[in-house]
């Protein structure tokens, strides 16, 4: 578990951005993988620059939130 | 030679340096000079064996597409979590990292120790400088292999990328060294956050191009568009940074005395007493 923790903290050490992040991911994977969301595919990019915008936006909100 | 590679690898690594230097001088100043270099060279050493096992590994058995999507996604994270630091910072909502403090602070906490100068090999100096030096270089050498591994091109494979970002970050750590032992003194002038910036800036574009790539997105205008999402990120960055600026404005005229209601002023009077 403390090497599991370790981990994460190194690489990301926030929830929100881990959870958002591995969401877009799942929803590329489906968009790219499944052939009824095919016409989908060309918006591939632009969701996932706003994607990662929503995040940053997202975890920033909370801290900022958070200094009560 | 990927000079974008190499930037980014050297921007990364000053930063991280600078943190390092901080804490091996006081254990150098505090302690001993000598301790406090083992543990330096021993985590250098270290960190190469890392960087050349791994880096190799992932060169040889990795193919660059499955590469590229995983280190796109790892470079994302990664550069949201430098970018997110740094805007707030300045915001004004986290305090700017400040490396006299960490000298001090680590200073006062060895001399509570009772750590005081001496000529021989102190263990737990060498431990100390070992275990600042590795972290803090995990992270560059983390950034050397994505980085390096993933920005093969025509002109320069995935070797080159490594050696590359190798490059910049050996600079940097020249630099570091050079600047600290010249002025003996932590680098309090280096723009830390700024630094931060620009590298969360720079991993999570060139993480969204390979992300992207990796889920076969075909961007507009080839590699060039990496610039126009350095472009998107800066621009958001901003907005954020002066909404942050102006949110903590609002809540700062909100708990003034005579402003708000007694339980949002002790709440402000909690935060800064």
């Amino acid at each position: 578990m403390k090497v599991i923790k370790a981990i994460y903290n190194f690489l990301v050490g926030d929830m929100i951005i881990l959870v958002g992040i591995l969401l877009v991911v799942l929803l590329l994977a489906l968009n790219a993988n499944v052939a009824a969301l095919s016409p989908l595919r060309v918006i591939s990019g632009p969701i996932l620059i706003i994607a990662v915008l929503g995040v940053l936006t997202a975890t920033l909100l909370r801290e900022a939130r958070a200094q009560k | 030679m990927q000079w974008a590679v190499a930037i980014a690898a050297f921007l990364a690594s000053a930063v991280e340096f600078v943190e390092a230097f901080t804490i091996v001088l006081v254990v150098g100043v505090t302690i001993n000079w000598r301790s406090a270099l083992v543990g330096a060279f021993a985590a250098a050493a270290t960190l190469a064996v890392i960087v050349a096992t791994l880096g190799v590994a992932l060169v040889q058995y990795v193919p660059i597409d499955v590469l590229r999507l995983v280190v796109g996604i790892v470079l994302i994270l990664f550069g949201l979590k430098w970018l997110k630091k740094a805007i707030l910072r300045y915001s004004g909502l986290k305090a700017i990292h400040d490396e006299e403090a960490i000298f001090e602070e680590t200073r006062a906490e060895l001399r509570a120790r009772g750590e005081m100068i001496a000529p021989r090999f102190e263990p737990f100096a060498i431990i100390l400088s070992y275990k600042s030096v590795l972290l803090e270089g995990l992270e560059v050498a983390f950034i050397v292999i994505t980085f390096g591994s993933s920005s093969a091109t025509n002109a320069c494979n995935n070797v080159c990328g490594i050696n590359s970002a190798a490059i910049g970050a050996a600079v940097a750590g020249l630099l570091v060294i050079i600047a600290g032992a010249v002025i003996r003194a932590p680098l309090t002038k280096v723009p830390e956050n700024t630094l931060k910036f620009v590298v969360g800036i720079m991993l999570t574009s060139f993480g969204t191009f390979w992300a992207g790539e990796g889920f076969l997105v075909s961007w507009p205008g080839a590699d060039a568009f990496i610039l126009v999402l350095v472009i998107i990120y800066l621009l958001a960055s901003f907005l954020l940074v002066t909404y942050l600026k102006s949110y903590k404005k609002r809540r700062l005229a909100l708990s003034e005395p005579g402003t708000t209601s007694p339980v949002s002023a002790e709440k402000h009077e909690e935060v800064h007493p």
